[in-house]
């Protein structure tokens, strides 16, 4: 003989609160776990920004290609426009040089011209071109989080 | 076999259940929902709608809400203020209720290099308000009051006659003048009566030592402080310079901005660089090099800078050496020889005072003041000593002793003072021994100097 | 289809290949079936298919086991996460202790949750611990399971104490150097032992980096083996310690004397009792799902308790740790109080002697202890000396931690909290 059921299904009362208390501990379950997976998620970090300011803009001459060494990037000015190349060569992430009419990676080679396009060499693609603004206190403000056309640059 | 039906648990299960969802709501909501969210999307809304253009609209409402910090590894904190005080570097926030209000004068200070709590004090990490001012329990150092904040430039700056900060350059005077170096040791030298001065500004609060100075006893039980009479803005000045003295060590790129260039400063160099032994000043030093009266007069500025840094390159031929100075040391160099024909600035030089002068300076350097009171004038209270209750003025010390037993009085110290009553407490302050302390050659000055008090044509009928 | 919408759903998925695969017994509806539940369960399998009706009463055990292996759970769940922030190092733990509180998403609920759970599970084994002495359920056959329970609560104290100092704020820091200093008086091997605790002979960086691998991985593995052994033990000993239970319950197998002439089965051989042996039918109650059911609404219950502290109180973090500026008075974690007020007495007695004879009489009551009655029942008449005792201790230990946290102010002198206390001049 099967022992009456444990849950007596023919009261309302009963099934209402067992849906209503699953319902609670099962969202809990899932608030909590998400918490817990967003907990993990850094909201601040301690890396150095990819945003910085590159000092005001007559701090540069003319047409002038200025290494950042920091940065590790040039900064470039033609009259009143800015860009801002990366120097990170795309092969291997060595540093690139600067050279007559472009720029060469002592490590394995590759040669970049003028607009960072590969010419020869190892690197599977061209330099990279990051976003030059202006920063409301009148600062070069170079994003490397975003990464522009070559064609793009600051005009003051 | 039955334990019974479980239904009657389900009243439990729900009621359980419902307690333990409700309470993650509300901690989900008191995570979600923090005071530094709002105030960046009213400064959002305030972007867009000062927003002229389609591009700036768009960039601004494309703005994150997100914690902002600026990381500041070498002097070991995180400022995490710009959170809410998003406009700090927009000059055209000018006026702006805080704390979107703009920060003025950041220029020499940049706020990438700098942050904010290194000026301001206050808890950087944190990003509530109160806890971000500091004005919580178990948190030493809470936001400066505005009017201290030149407090803050001792600490990379020096702070004697400072042009950048004059209420700090007036707390410093202040502080040499009244002799609180006779017994309070600050930064090298100092006395030991009292206790030292060297990080008292982390320790105590503005409202504390106002109230130090006034009635020492009162904040500090058993102290032999006299009672200051500071005037209103001594007062503020010289709480501003204690504040000033927290003891912080500022790493390599800040201590190289100490000095800013201020024709005193050049003053101090010019002596401590020993420059008198080829060029003089006033008739006085040496004859190699051409005397440096009219300096200001013959050379620009920038003349005598680029001199400065390398002399050569100004002056072929010359002999005077490269001496390698720092920008600022140039600068403040320059300042000094420009201003020469300021009487004030050349007469300060010690080389040529008189010994008399020369102690005097010797007196206010040691602090002599804080006890024997501004020329020995003496007054300052001592309870139960015998002289009077107070310690000994020092106007009559040339008719009551050799300059032997001066001396020897001031290398030993009396410890032990005569107390008027031997059934009250011993009196509180006592002569300190300044053997060691005081330079053998800076004695006969100083005793040239107390000998030269005795008032001038009178008769004590001693 | 008289089963409640919940065992439908589960039910559905649990006959699916996948399901099957996982949980080879759906939702019992048959009673080989919730013997089966039990049973085939990795997890669930540590307890018996059926227990006795008394050990279901909520006042037979109170739950405080259970609740302290909850708070166990609730520790190292929000333990686990707060390491993916906290660096072990002098210059870095305040910082990431703030950074926990104000920029970690969730960070100031999972502190104040692990900060509070320690504390509710510092005194909820030692509630357990009076619960076991006063209904006599230390006595044969379940003395080494009173070992193992003096041993969980010692490491309890050490979990406690090693975590205490992580903040690295005054608070942390002066406790540590109290309570290492106590530690200390312990004649021969207490300077060592203290050399070997702190790694050096100040609380610094040596300190703090053993005093976190003691507290994430040595202690609490530690403790979790012992918690495995003491549950275990519970079953083997014949379950939760009851009234009624037979005298002799403990039935000795002489394996000399057995036939060889056969082969045995593990249950033949296995030593002690299970349930079914011996045992009234009417008193055994399926597992699943009454047992199963209680300690789910339990650890909803401590899940409701730990959250309601965490989200409403946040744990204390005080200035950063500055070893030239006690304060003053500098005391030892609340549990570590009435040890310091003994100290401040005689270093000697107090460090030394009590909390020795403490230890020693924990360990050795169950054989210095023979009688067997009165097991099973709360305050029972047979053990009025015994009870005496021990409630005697319990009282003077509770008076003892009430003046050192409440009644001693500068300088450990005497104070009256509801009066203020004279002021202190400080040295500068």
């Amino acid at each position: 003989m099967n022992p009456p059921s444990l849950n007596d299904p023919t009261s309302r009362r009963g099934f209402f609160q067992l849906t209503l208390g699953w319902l609670a501990a099962g969202f809990a379950v899932a608030a909590s776990s998400a918490a817990a997976m967003r907990f993990l998620v850094p909201n601040v970090l301690y890396e150095p920004s990819l945003r910085f300011k590159a000092g005001q803009p007559d701090d540069y001459a003319e047409s002038s290609v200025t290494f950042l060494e920091e940065e590790r990037v040039f900064l470039l000015r033609q009259g009143n426009t800015f860009r801002c190349l990366s120097a990170i060569c795309t092969h291997l992430g060595c540093t690139v040089n600067r050279a007559s009419n472009g720029y060469h990676c002592p490590c394995h080679g590759s040669v970049f011209n003028e607009q960072g396009t590969v010419l020869s060499g190892p690197a599977p693609r061209g330099l990279e071109w990051f976003s030059v603004t202006l920063s409301k206190d009148n600062r070069l403000l170079v994003d490397k989080s975003q990464r522009v056309n070559a064609g793009q640059y600051l005009v003051l | 076999m039955n334990e019974g039906p479980l239904h009657k648990f389900y009243g439990w299960f729900t009621g359980l259940s419902l307690l333990v969802g409700g309470l993650v709501v509300v901690a989900y909501y008191k995570d979600e929902f923090r005071s530094w969210k709002d105030y960046q999307r009213h400064f959002i809304q305030e972007e867009v709608r000062r927003a002229t253009k389609p591009q700036q609209r768009a960039l601004a409402e494309a703005t994150p809400v997100q914690i902002r910090q600026i990381v500041l590894p070498e002097l070991q904190r995180v400022d995490r203020c710009t959170t809410c005080h998003l406009a700090v570097e927009d000059s055209s926030y000018g006026g702006y209720p805080q704390p979107l209000a703009y920060h003025p004068q950041h220029d020499r200070h940049p706020f990438d290099k700098f942050g904010c709590t290194i000026c301001h004090r206050g808890q950087g990490r944190a990003t509530t308000m109160a806890d971000a001012h500091g004005n919580v329990p178990h948190w030493d150092a809470p936001m400066l009051p505005l009017r201290y904040i030149q407090a803050s430039c001792g600490q990379c700056h020096q702070a004697a006659d400072n042009p950048a900060a004059p209420e700090l350059a007036r707390g410093s005077q202040v502080f040499e003048a009244n002799g609180c170096r006779g017994c309070h040791k600050l930064g090298n030298s100092g006395g030991m009566v009292g206790p030292e001065l060297d990080k008292v500004g982390a320790r105590r609060s503005s409202e504390w030592l106002k109230k130090h100075f006034l009635t020492p006893a009162a904040v500090t039980p058993g102290s032999g402080m006299p009672p200051q009479k500071f005037s209103e803005p001594d007062l503020e000045a010289i709480t501003l310079f204690m504040l000033s003295q927290t003891g912080e060590s500022v790493p390599g790129f800040y201590a190289s901005m100490k000095v800013i260039p201020s024709a005193n400063e050049g003053r101090r160099l010019f002596q401590q660089k020993g420059c008198i032994a080829c060029h003089a000043i006033g008739g006085q030093g040496g004859k190699i090099a051409p005397a440096l009266d009219d300096v200001g007069l013959r050379r620009t500025p920038a003349w005598i800078v680029q001199h400065f840094r390398d002399p050569q390159s100004v002056s072929p031929g010359t002999v005077m050496p490269r001496f390698g100075f720092t920008e600022p040391e140039v600068r403040a160099l320059t300042e000094f020889l420009v201003h020469l024909r300021d009487q004030q600035v050349a007469l300060s030089l010690p080389s040529l005072m008189s010994p008399v002068e020369r102690g005097r300076e010797i007196y206010r350097k040691y602090g002599c003041a804080g006890c024997h009171g501004t020329d020995g004038k003496g007054g300052v209270p001592n309870p139960n000593a015998k002289t009077a209750q107070q310690v000994p003025a020092l106007t009559y010390v040339a008719d009551g002793y050799k300059k032997d037993e001066i001396k020897k009085l001031i290398l030993n110290g009396q410890h032990e003072i005569t107390p008027l009553d031997p059934k009250l407490p011993p009196p509180p302050l006592y002569m300190p021994a300044w053997r060691g302390t005081i330079a053998d050659a800076e004695f006969d000055d100083l005793i040239t100097y107390l000998f030269s008090l005795k008032p001038k044509g009178e008769d004590l009928g001693f | 289809m008289n089963a409640p919408w919940p065992s439908r759903l589960w039910q559905r998925f649990a006959r699916t290949r996948v399901g099957h695969s996982v949980f080879r017994v759906g939702l019992p509806h048959s009673n080989l079936e919730r013997a089966q539940a039990m049973v085939s369960s990795f997890l669930l399998h540590v307890q018996p298919a059926k227990v006795n009706r008394h050990a279901l009463r909520p006042t037979a055990t109170l739950g405080l086991g259970l609740i302290s292996l909850y708070l166990f759970f609730i520790l190292t769940g929000t333990g686990v996460l707060l390491m993916f922030y906290y660096v072990p190092s002098t210059d870095r733990a305040y910082d990431a202790m703030k950074d926990l509180q104000f920029v970690v998403s969730a960070g100031l609920i999972l502190r104040n949750m692990h900060r509070w759970a320690a504390h509710l599970m510092v005194l909820f084994v030692m509630l357990h611990l009076c619960r076991v002495f006063y209904t006599g359920a230390y006595k044969r056959p379940r003395e080494f399971n009173w070992l193992i329970g003096t041993g969980l609560f010692l490491l309890t104290l050490g979990l406690s104490f090693t975590g205490y100092l992580l903040p690295w704020d005054q608070l942390a820091f002066w406790a540590i150097t109290v309570g290492t200093s106590i530690a200390g008086y312990a004649p021969v091997v207490g300077p060592k032992l203290k050399y070997l605790l702190l790694g050096g002979n100040v609380v610094g960086q040596e300190a703090l980096i053993r005093f976190y691998a003691l507290h994430v991985i040595v202690l609490p593995g530690l403790a979790a083996l012992g918690i495995c052994i003491h549950l275990w033990r519970v079953r083997k000993d014949g379950g939760l310690a009851r009234p009624d239970e037979p005298a002799d319950s403990v039935q000795q197998i002489e394996l000399s004397q057995l036939p060889t002439n056969k082969s045995y089965g593990l249950m033949e051989l296995a030593r002690g009792t299970t349930p079914q042996v011996g045992k009234n039918p009417e008193d055994e109650i399926f597992s699943w799902p009454h047992l199963i059911f209680r300690e789910l609404l339990l650890f909803l219950a401590v899940v409701a308790v730990v959250l309601f502290l965490a989200v409403f109180w946040n744990a204390p973090l005080e200035q950063l740790a500055n070893p030239i500026h006690p304060p003053n008075p500098a005391k030892a974690p609340w549990y570590f109080l009435g040890l310091q007020e003994l100290v401040s007495y005689s270093a000697f007695w107090g460090g030394v002697v009590v909390p020795g004879l403490l230890v020693t009489v924990l360990v050795l009551l169950p054989y210095l202890d023979r009688g067997r009655a009165g097991v099973g029942r709360w305050f029972a008449r047979e053990r009025t000396v015994a009870n005496t005792i021990f409630t005697v201790c319990l009282v003077v230990a509770i008076a003892l931690t009430l003046i050192g946290s409440v009644f001693r102010g500068p300088n450990w002198s005497w104070q009256t909290p509801w009066q203020p206390p004279p002021a202190v001049v400080e040295g500068h």
